[in-house]
């Protein structure tokens, strides 16, 4: 409860640190109270597939009907954010959580045990960095068909390397420290060393760069959209959103605006959910690193 | 330092051999009929499949079939990319350059600009500077980059009329096309130099500026935020109290002390940036129609133009073994406390 | 910080110079004229080219026998023959299976050499010949030696091919004698649009098949790229090929000065690939581009821009979308039919076997939405599969129309009452990329489902290679795809998508004997008359037995900038209305 509290009056000190734990809580009441928000059509089998008035091409701009618009095949834009909050949340931490655990298994494991274990496993870990992360994705959805799940898979398979790599530095650094000396000369086994001291000492520049690193998943999977790779049609996803308004973005004759809405809106949540893990992932240094006072 | 830079080199057929394993393994899934469909576009095609299959081997197991790859490129021979519609040897040659020259042109602002607002937004942390040029970076970072590439083309191509897409223009095109025209670098712009064509190389140069523009904004707030956060690591380090309390100007603190030590992180970041733009940068290049490797590697993967998604992947292998092999040796130029070649 | 964004470029877009590059009067580059296109090319070999992008640069840079006159698509004019052969002029012999084609004197390649009765005959032969997988020789085989193939299933060569063609194409002075194992309708539309004239001589000079029966098979299905036609050509028509530039997708075509009628008015060509949509645009603005490639649901972008023109309602030689029912499904390891059983959890693989179950689907779709949304109300709707560019279509064919009360009834029926009792679940799957396409799966599954609850269809969008593999194992339940002419004779609609030999059957294993009957009756009926009334009974049966879905004979617009002339629009050449004859077309 006092770490709590101390915690608390860090981040007060800091009006930034609370802007980003403010916007992500914003989302994250959106995405859980997406059902209200938006309710789901009726017959409608699957909540993240956007309502659909209509199939013509031109966009609609935000109207008593539609709150946001209407994007290019007329999905309805309010639907699409709000749904696409919670697609926003599930593949960004999903991608993040699987990409640290393996990192850290990796790397914790080669920074332990280093000699040939070592050279195995960054030697393996060097593959996949080395391997172009764009086509990879592209052969993977290609081979299995468009679905957030394997852009997910894809994605997953190119961001843990770099955790890896991170870990091991750390690892290696805390393995000379004197209190695991201490705890190997009581006898403690080689798990119990590395899961009980080394890796929660080491892990904190990983957490870092995870937090970091989740608002830009959402950016990675608005670049597969892009490509058509990325969530199937009509589904309510921030990237897919943003990569409908691609036609579109220069206007009509005489009116660079006509259709705002479709970059706008789906643009500033993308960067609020950015900005948002930035500064929390700020805070998160801040709050860890005891030298940052 | 040559021994380790020859050992780090000897690990390249290692990563070559093991990145193009793994990509056949994941073509392991493909039936012979998906990978005709390299071949087959269009519907009246269709009746045609299994002679396609047959014309270019596709029964032959993957194993079999990465068997004569190998065998083929230890001939020398890459194979042929349909995508590409020339040799992938011949391919890589083509876009490569291009890619590397927008990559050089982009590269270094980034790495300027960067730095330097990362310095500035450190050494004044908290105060408007930081705040604004945190900002800006991350609109940078969060704006997709055809929305960025998009309204750029629109407002400096649409309304002003400089700057065009593509690479170079129609006249420059007829002079790179004549006899009397060396190709040294592969770098147009440069080579346009050489040459003397000094409006040429201009043409060259004025194409790269958006498409440049566009990766430098949204490539910044990475390495200012390293920049940043590093910087911030070592003001507080006892060292730099130390000088400050002996009285030297923080000017001098900053650019003797402070940054050297802050660099090391932004070296690793540069390479990888390096590595990355010279990957290609797809969308930035299909946006601004730059005849890059981004494009060709991704246009590759898409059809199942095995050879071409090979023959890419090989090259970013190649170029990441490299670039990690010059960070590592810029490392120790950086801090001598590494030693090179030992840890 | 976007409103920061927006404001700046607000500023810029309003304070910057609002007057467009190049006024009306003042022609931009008026010697070049640019096309900027989506498709890369696969290669520059008559021949080989099958595609729209080849298609289109052949069409430039060799002529053919004869062409379409101007606009239409049954009146043909000659170019290397100085004749059309026809009945009445004698040069159709009686029984139709004789051609005699006079050719024409004085016409020059590319390189100077002048072209002789030699050559022509060599064309066809190679033309046939070649014979590379999924390529276009098929297109004159059948009619000329009555095969559709150089090769057997084993894909071993034919030993009677060698006899066969040099039976069928001969030289006697200066005409071209064919002789048609059966009379064939088409072959003079066939003739129209493939199998230009090559050089002989220049064929041998740089090392591509000699015209002797020795080499001949090894030059069979051989290499495209070794091939010297690959990216170079040595034709007899309006323009030379400069250069293909295959790093920016680019071709540069130059008026070829000593063509055998007046040279093309237009002095260079420029074709290049742009993908992106917005890049194309701003340069046809700017006024770097003269004609781009835009489709329908981009039309709005494109109206009241300064200089830029639209020519709308163009017939099309297609019918796309078409949504095919598969008649046998391949129910094995196959995801889209869910259960695979009639259990409301699945569907069976003789689903759509039962007619109703044909018919339920066909009242059910929304032709006019289709049309008014996606199209924009550009179109009308398909009356059978022959669209209304061609003769025997049937505009007074009876059609479905949205009527969900019978489409219930038709449903209630399948099967016996057991479909609308239990229901069924399966899944459509449609080529990604493609936005009608898409809509058209999305119209299915909202009407069918609104039905009747226990009626549940998924839409899935599915990269080309998934598509093709699925596709050819008959494994996806309805697939939609569409049908682009070969040459403009109905017989290229007829077959591929109704004759149990054809392009689509096959996969859907449907086979209807007596459509197979009247195809081959109105394909080797020469009177046309005769032949447009058996065309309008088969596409009577074809509206009673339903196999597919035709929805529209769709207009096409055309985007170019106003000082572009001369454009002609036959629906024939490649790419119309976007890429075109270039012969024609000049700037003022």
């Amino acid at each position: 409860m006092e770490r709590l509290k101390r915690i608390w009056k860090q981040l007060k000190r800091k009006p930034m640190s609370l802007l980003g734990f403010g916007l992500i809580g914003f989302f994250f009441v959106v995405a859980v109270l997406a059902p209200v928000l938006a309710p789901v059509e009726a017959g409608s089998r699957d909540a993240y597939t956007m309502p659909q008035s209509g199939y013509g091409a031109d966009p609609v701009l935000p109207s008593h009907e539609h709150l946001f618009g209407t994007t290019e095949s007329q999905y309805d834009l309010y639907y699409g954010m709000v749904w696409g909050t919670r697609t926003a949340f599930k593949v960004a931490v999903k991608v993040v959580s699987v990409s640290v655990l393996i990192g850290v298994l990796v790397g914790g494991a080669a920074g332990f045990y280093g000699g040939w274990v070592d050279e195995v496993l960054m030697r393996f870990t060097d593959i996949v960095l080395a391997f172009p992360d764009l086509v990879l994705a592209v052969v993977i959805v290609a081979v299995l068909g468009p679905s957030l799940d394997h852009v997910m898979y894809s994605v997953m398979a190119v961001s843990w390397p770099s955790y890896a790599r991170l870990m091991r530095g750390d690892v290696l650094s805390v393995k000379e420290r004197d209190f695991v000396t201490a705890a190997r000369s009581l006898g403690a086994s080689d798990a119990r060393i590395l899961f009980r001291h080394i890796i929660p000492n080491s892990i904190y520049p990983v957490l870092v760069v995870a937090s970091l690193s989740t608002g830009s998943v959402v950016i990675t999977a608005a670049a597969l959209s892009f490509l058509g790779l990325g969530a199937p049609p009509g589904y309510a996803d921030w990237g897919y959103l943003i990569s409908l308004s691609r036609n579109w973005i220069m206007g009509s004759s005489g009116d660079p605006f006509a259709y705002w809405h479709t970059v706008f809106i789906p643009g500033i949540a993308i960067f609020l959910f950015v900005l948002g893990w930035n500064l929390l992932g700020d805070a998160v240094r801040d709050i860890l690193d005891p030298r940052q006072k | 330092m040559l021994k380790f830079a020859l050992k780090r080199l000897a690990f390249l057929p290692l990563v070559m051999f093991g990145v193009t394993a793994l990509l056949f393994l994941c073509l392991q899934h493909l039936s012979p009929e998906m990978r005709a469909s390299l071949y087959i576009k269009d519907p009246r095609q269709l009746s045609q499949l299994e002679s396609v299959i047959e014309k270019y081997g596709l029964r032959k197991p993957v194993y079999v079939q990465y068997g004569i790859w190998l065998k083929q490129l230890a001939h020398g021979d890459l194979g042929y990319s349909e995508t590409a519609k020339m040799p992938v040897a011949e391919a890589i040659m083509s876009f490569f350059p291009a890619t590397f020259e927008l990559t050089l042109v982009a590269f270094f602002p980034i790495i300027i600009v960067g730095v330097f607002f990362g310095v500035l937004s450190a050494v004044y942390r908290d105060k408007f500077i930081d705040h604004v040029s945190r900002f800006v970076a991350i609109t940078g970072y969060s704006l997709p980059s055809f929305v960025l590439g998009l309204l750029l083309l629109m407002v400096f191509y649409g309304r002003l009329h400089m700057f065009p897409p593509g690479r170079y223009s129609l006249d420059t095109d007829t002079l790179l096309q004549a006899g009397n025209f060396h190709h040294w670098t592969g770098l147009l712009s440069l080579d346009c130099v050489l040459n003397g064509q000094w409006s040429a190389a201009l043409d060259v140069l004025s194409h790269l500026v958006l498409p440049a523009a566009t990766l430098l904004y949204i490539e910044v707030a990475l390495l200012l935020r390293i920049t940043r956060s590093s910087m911030l690591e070592e003001l507080t380090k006892d060292y730099i109290r130390t000088a400050r309390a002996k009285g030297l100007p923080e000017r001098v603190i900053i650019r003797k002390h402070a940054l050297a030590n802050a660099l090391i992180p932004v070296v690793t970041l540069s390479s990888l940036l390096f590595i990355s733009l010279l990957g290609g940068v797809v969308i930035t290049e299909t946006v601004f129609d730059f005849p890059g490797i981004g494009h060709w590697g991704v246009q590759a993967a898409e059809q199942l133009d095995i050879a071409g998604v090979l023959g890419s992947a090989l090259l970013a292998a190649f170029l990441f073994v490299c670039a990690n092999l010059v960070s590592d040796m810029l490392y120790a130029v950086v801090d001598p406390r590494i030693r090179v070649g030992g840890s | 910080m976007h409103d920061m964004i927006r404001l700046l470029l607000c500023a810029a877009l309003v304070g910057a110079p609002a007057a467009p590059a190049f006024a009306a009067g003042a022609v931009k580059n008026p010697d070049t004229y640019t096309y900027l296109t989506i498709s890369d090319a696969d290669s520059m070999d008559p021949a080989w080219g099958y595609d729209t992008a080849s298609d289109l640069m052949i069409l430039n840079v060799y002529d053919t026998l004869w062409t379409f006159d101007g606009k239409s698509t049954e009146k043909l004019t000659p170019l290397i023959a100085t004749k059309i052969p026809s009945k009445e002029n004698g040069l159709i012999s009686p029984d139709g299976k004789t051609y005699t084609i006079p050719l024409r004197h004085g016409v020059k390649f590319h390189d100077g050499t002048e072209m002789t009765p030699e050559d022509v005959r060599y064309s066809l032969l190679r033309f046939m010949l070649l014979d590379r997988a999924a390529g276009p020789s098929s297109l004159l085989l059948e009619p000329l030696v009555g095969y559709p193939n150089t090769r057997d299933d084993a894909d071993k060569i034919n030993p009677k091919v060698w006899d066969d063609v040099n039976r069928a194409v001969t030289v006697q002075g200066d005409r071209l004698i064919l002789r048609l194992p059966h009379p064939y309708a088409p072959i003079l539309s066939i003739l129209a649009t493939w199998a230009p004239v090559v050089s002989k001589k220049w064929a041998i000079a740089n090392r591509d098949w000699d015209g002797t029966q020795a080499t001949w098979e090894k030059f069979n299905n051989s290499s495209k790229e070794q091939s010297p036609f690959f990216e170079r050509a040595n034709g007899t028509g309006p323009f030379k090929l400069v250069r293909w530039d295959r790093r920016t997708k680019e071709f540069v075509l130059e008026r070829w000065d000593g063509y055998w009628r007046a040279p093309a008015k237009i002095k260079n060509v420029i074709v290049r690939g742009v993908n992106e949509f917005g890049t194309r645009k701003l340069m046809l603005i700017n006024g770097d581009a003269d004609a781009i490639y835009a489709d329908r649901p981009l039309w709005s972008q494109l109206q009241n821009l300064p200089g830029v023109q639209i020519v709308d309602d163009l017939p099309t030689m297609q019918n796309d979308p078409v949504v095919f029912f598969t008649f046998q499904v391949n129910t094995v390891g196959n995801a889209y039919v869910g259960s695979g059983k009639l259990d409301g959890e699945g569907i069976p693989a003789d689903f759509f076997a039962d007619k109703d179950v044909r018919k339920g689907f066909a009242y059910a779709f929304d032709y006019k939405d289709f049309i008014g949304d996606v199209l924009r109300g550009k179109g009308t709707q398909a009356t059978g599969s022959i669209p209304n560019s061609m003769p025997g279509h049937n505009p007074n064919q009876q059609t479905y129309h949205l009527d969900l009360k019978k489409a219930a009834e038709h449903f209630k029926k399948a099967f016996g009452g057991q479909v609308w009792e239990k229901g069924f679940h399966f899944t459509i799957a449609y080529n990604s990329g493609n936005m009608p396409r898409e809509t058209v799966c999305q119209i299915i599954k909202r009407n069918v489902e609104g039905l009747n609850p226990k009626f549940r269809i998924d839409v899935r969008a599915v990269e080309w290679p998934t598509f093709l593999d699925a596709q050819k194992a008959s494994k996806l339940p309805i697939f939609v795809l569409g049908w682009n002419a070969d040459y403009p004779d109905p017989h290229n609609f007829a077959f591929p998508l109704l004759h149990s030999k054809g392009d689509y059957p096959p996969y859907q294993h449907f086979k209807d004997p007596e459509m197979d009957r009247l195809i081959e009756e109105a394909n080797s009926e020469t009177n046309p008359t005769k032949r447009k009334e058996i065309y309008f009974k088969l596409q009577a049966l074809e509206f009673e037995e339903v196999p597919h879905l035709n929805l529209v004979d769709e207009v096409r617009y055309r985007t170019q900038r106003d000082w572009v002339k001369g454009w002609v629009n036959n629906p024939v050449f490649p790419d119309a209305p976007y890429g075109s004859y270039f012969y024609t077309i000049y700037k003022q």
